[in-house]
């Protein structure tokens, strides 16, 4: 026994704790896998597919108008996105030329989902920090533009809004008037968000160089969304490769510097302020017209392939589709921008501390729908 | 080297926690949201998607189901089975048979886009949603529990 | 002589058998109030089912816990297991013994009875020792469970306990210093003698108080042991039942415990605002029915004025981080405690030479 070396006396094991898949925090079915060193988490093991349904094997069978509610449930926090861009891949795929007015109204729904899905992630990354109210205010919130929702299409989650080739049904009448007055409410309440949150000690601790990640290995790691842009790089879908109309409206792409959780917070809490703009002047132009362009009831596309990505609330959501001249695809590919941003987590979460975990995941906003599919 | 002082006076006077406690605060005395859901009924909006029902002729009080099976081709789920047979006068046909399986349904509405019997579809999606049940036999909806006004609700209170 | 020493301890008897019902009454609304609070200022409502506006919730609560299962892990060590939350709730009552509800006795049967159980010299102290005591059993609780939730949440938890009782017990020196005394009546009876209650020239000393005292409670944003989006429930996550209830009332019984040594140590105890002025006196309005019940609603309204920042701190804040939980004790609290017990010595002292040349 030497007395100079207290250390080798001092054993100390790594011990596993299983994180999920049944947590408060892992939202949804994730199931992590720590090493931890004391309270110090030296490994970190994602383990997927407890929501796994085989959708992409699903739409195999479908034609192609019946995988529009397969699409609502993959992000489902989201779901105008995903619709969105399941249509443009299928209106690329037929050559079909959607009307000016079914444009507008889609990126009006589809900047209002976003404004639903970040206060959605909001909300509960507050409440993995803590902050509980800030949750039940960002729900508040989001229930008004859930009350929009089920006015234009009759769903609050599950939207299947639209229909290729435009939408089914028109914007009911008083809808814009509402749809301003929201606009008109909401930067109050975002204030208040902030007021609770931005310059809060409590959180500026928990959030500031939590999570680091620079913007080279958030590249490589293949991150998206704003979880890419908090590092600082300016990739939006919408800007890099303009689709449906927005490339006639003026936004900016809110990027952070330092890359960490914090950096991520702010984007994202500027993104809804764009988003406003965004239906504001799409609101301001919207144009009359037909909704909907001609389709055949049958839908039968030439044989080819198509990629279409949309910028979603979480980052770049794909739709590759094969198609063998019938009218279902041969073969269906979503990218899912949460799948791609929880390959960054065990990066982020090795070094910082069990409590971080919580604040990583919430900060990668990831929804398990769209992980698993 | 004000700006830093300023900021120090103000982290010691907790200036940013007194605002978040005063956000709550004005809050305390703001109408709540909550609907008490059994005791309210929520405000439903006029396209709400619930359950898909069959809807008769509100003049004539017959069927307007034409037993065409274009819902039933529509369907993503496969919920609807419809077995179609001759009209008794002999002009075009009806629906014998048609069963709703609430187990499947995902509520999309896409079974009443291509409904031909315009202006009022005979399938619609209704404003009930209220399924629950205690048996998975009960979900099965045959052609005479799809009406308007049939009861779906087993449960009280 | 036999009959009056039996006479004593009957009153005592009866004594604390009223404490405690009246506590254990009291945490179970508490537990209302939180519940309604946070919902207002969450734009909800809150418990409405139960009772007029949600009033027996307490009642229905109780009783499923009562009527609960009692499971006891299989692998959990299952003595200490049942021991744990009796050593967490044993503490948490018996503080109450030394704080004075009141100011006027009153008399039954030509008895004297004092509206507190005992009032011991070193009150303070008796409480900060015995409130104390709790950590045992969380750590026993987090020990004995067998399972790695409870054991970080107890480790959190006892490094925690551990490290906010410094800053705690230093913030109160101040008050002592000032009183002369540590007996808990003594010090309300100091505050009605210098004229105003001693949170205005210890207003640091409250700020200390009320922090570490929300960190000894786990309350948010120090609630760390049970940081449930973290831990999932922390050191009582293999707990159900009535183990599990004793837990929960003893978390409650210190919560309240906080605010009434608050109240009686910075806030003049059961004295009415501005107790010199004599134009004021009709604030103790319930004289007439009897002195008691004025001083003790005048404490029961402070007690409220504390336990209500404690909920509104709760609906606002994140919750800090276990490293830097211990950062702000050790780092900030305690030299901030220090240097309010030196400023609290060097003014006395110069007031004192005042007073004397």
């Amino acid at each position: 026994m030497t007395v100079n070396e207290p250390a080798s006396t001092l054993d100390t094991d790594i011990m596993e704790v299983n994180m999920g898949p049944q947590h408060p925090s892992t939202h949804g079915v994730l199931r992590l896998k720590l090493k931890i060193d004391g309270e110090t988490v030296v490994g970190c093991e994602p383990i997927i597919g407890y929501l796994h349904r085989g959708t992409e094997k699903l739409c195999e069978s479908l034609s192609y108008p019946m995988v529009e509610p397969i699409t609502d449930r993959l992000d489902y926090v989201c779901a105008m996105s995903e619709n969105l861009g399941y249509m443009g891949a299928v209106e690329k795929l037929c050559g079909i030329s959607v009307p000016e007015r079914a444009d507008f109204v889609r990126v009006i729904m589809v900047e209002l989902n976003r404004i639903a899905s970040h206060l959605l992630w909001l909300g509960t990354h507050a409440l993995d920090i803590g902050a509980m109210t800030v949750f039940l205010y960002c729900f508040r919130e989001r229930e008004m533009i859930l009350d929009l929702f089920e006015e234009f299409c009759g769903a609050r989650l599950t939207y299947n809004a639209f229909r290729i080739g435009g939408l089914l049904e028109d914007l009911p009448p008083g809808w814009t008037g509402r749809c301003r007055q929201f606009l008109k409410v909401y930067p109050a309440c975002q204030k208040e968000y902030e007021d609770l949150l931005t310059k809060n000690r409590i959180w500026l601790k928990r959030t500031k160089g939590i999570g680091v990640i620079s913007g080279e290995e958030a590249v490589e790691i293949g991150l998206t969304g704003p979880s890419l842009r908090g590092s600082g790089v300016g990739y939006d879908v919408r800007k890099a490769h303009p689709y449906s109309v927005y490339k006639r409206f003026e936004f900016d792409v809110p990027t952070g510097e330092n890359g960490d959780t914090y950096d991520r917070y702010l984007v994202r809490m500027e993104e809804m302020r764009q988003s406003l703009r965004i239906i504001e002047q799409a609101l301001d132009t919207l144009p009359e017209g037909p909704i909907r362009a001609k389709v055949p009831n049958w839908l039968k596309p030439l044989k080819g392939e198509v990629y279409h990505s949309v910028e979603s609330p979480r980052g770049e959501q794909g739709f590759y589709i094969v198609s063998d001249g019938t009218d279902k695809p041969y073969r269906m590919r979503f990218r899912g921008p949460s799948f791609a941003n929880l390959q960054a987590l065990p990066q982020l979460c090795v070094g910082h501390l069990v409590a971080d975990v919580v604040a990583l995941i919430g900060t990668l906003d990831i929804v398990l729908g769209d992980v698993d599919r | 080297m004000t700006n830093r002082i300023w900021g120090f006076i103000k982290s010691v006077l907790l200036i940013e926690l007194l605002i978040g406690l005063s956000v709550t605060l004005r809050n305390q005395f703001r109408p709540h949201t909550t609907v008490e859901y059994p005791r309210e009924t929520p405000n439903l909006k006029p396209r709400f998607r619930g359950i898909p029902r069959l809807r008769k002729n509100p003049e004539t009080g017959e069927d307007l189901c034409v037993g065409c099976l274009l819902c039933e081709k529509a369907c993503p789920d496969d919920c609807i089975k419809v077995v179609p047979e001759k009209r008794p006068d002999g002009k075009g046909k009806q629906a014998a048979k048609f069963i709703i399986n609430y187990e499947r349904c995902c509520f999309c509405g896409l079974c009443v886009d291509p409904c031909p019997t315009k202006p009022l579809t005979a399938i619609y999606m209704s404003h009930d949603f209220e399924l629950a049940s205690e048996s998975r036999t009960k979900f099965y909806y045959p052609m005479n529990n799809l009406y308007e006004g049939a009861q779906i609700k087993e449960y009280s209170r | 002589m036999d009959t009056e020493l039996l006479l004593k301890v009957a009153v005592s008897a009866g004594k604390v058998m009223t404490v405690l019902l009246v506590l254990s009454g009291s945490v179970a609304y508490l537990v209302l109030l939180e519940r309604k609070v946070i919902a207002f200022m969450q734009s909800r409502l809150g418990p409405r089912r139960v009772g007029p506006s949600g009033l027996l919730q307490p009642i229905a609560d109780g009783l499923k816990l009562f009527l609960k299962e009692d499971l006891v892990p299989a692998k959990a060590d299952k003595w200490v297991f049942t021991l744990a939350p009796v050593v967490v709730i044993i503490p948490a009552f018996a503080a109450f013994a030394v704080v004075p509800f009141s100011g006027e006795s009153f008399d039954v049967f030509g008895l004297t009875i004092t509206p507190w159980i005992t009032d011991i010299n070193i009150g303070v102290l008796y409480i900060l020792g015995i409130s104390s005591l709790g950590v045992f059993g969380i750590i026993m609780a987090g020990w004995a469970s067998n399972s790695k939730y409870p054991l970080l949440g107890s480790l959190r938890s006892a490094a925690q306990l551990i490290s906010y009782e410094v800053p705690l017990g230093l913030s109160i020196i101040g008050v002592l210093m000032i009183a002369g005394t540590a007996s808990m009546v003594g010090i309300v009876e100091a505050q009605r003698e210098t004229g105003w209650w001693f949170f205005v020239p210890q207003f640091v000393g409250l700020f200390i108080f009320f922090v570490s005292g929300m960190a000894e409670t786990n309350r948010a944003p120090f609630d760390l042991p049970e940081a449930e989006t973290e831990l999932v429930a922390g050191f009582h996550t293999e707990y159900s039942g009535m183990k599990f209830s004793f837990f929960f009332l003893a978390e409650y019984a210190n919560m309240i415990l906080v605010g009434c040594v608050a109240t009686t140590l910075f806030m003049g105890g059961w004295m009415r605002p501005f107790p010199s002025v004599e134009a004021l006196a009709w604030l103790n309005f319930l004289d007439f029915v009897h002195p008691f019940w004025s001083g003790f609603f005048w404490f029961a309204a402070k007690l409220f004025l504390v336990i209500f920042a404690f909920l509104w701190i709760r609906a606002t804040f994140p919750r800090y981080r276990y490293d830097q939980l211990m950062h702000l004790g050790w780092k900030v609290l305690l030299p901030l405690s220090i240097v309010n017990v030196l400023v609290t010595a060097v003014v006395m002292l110069l007031m004192n030479s005042g007073s004397s040349a």
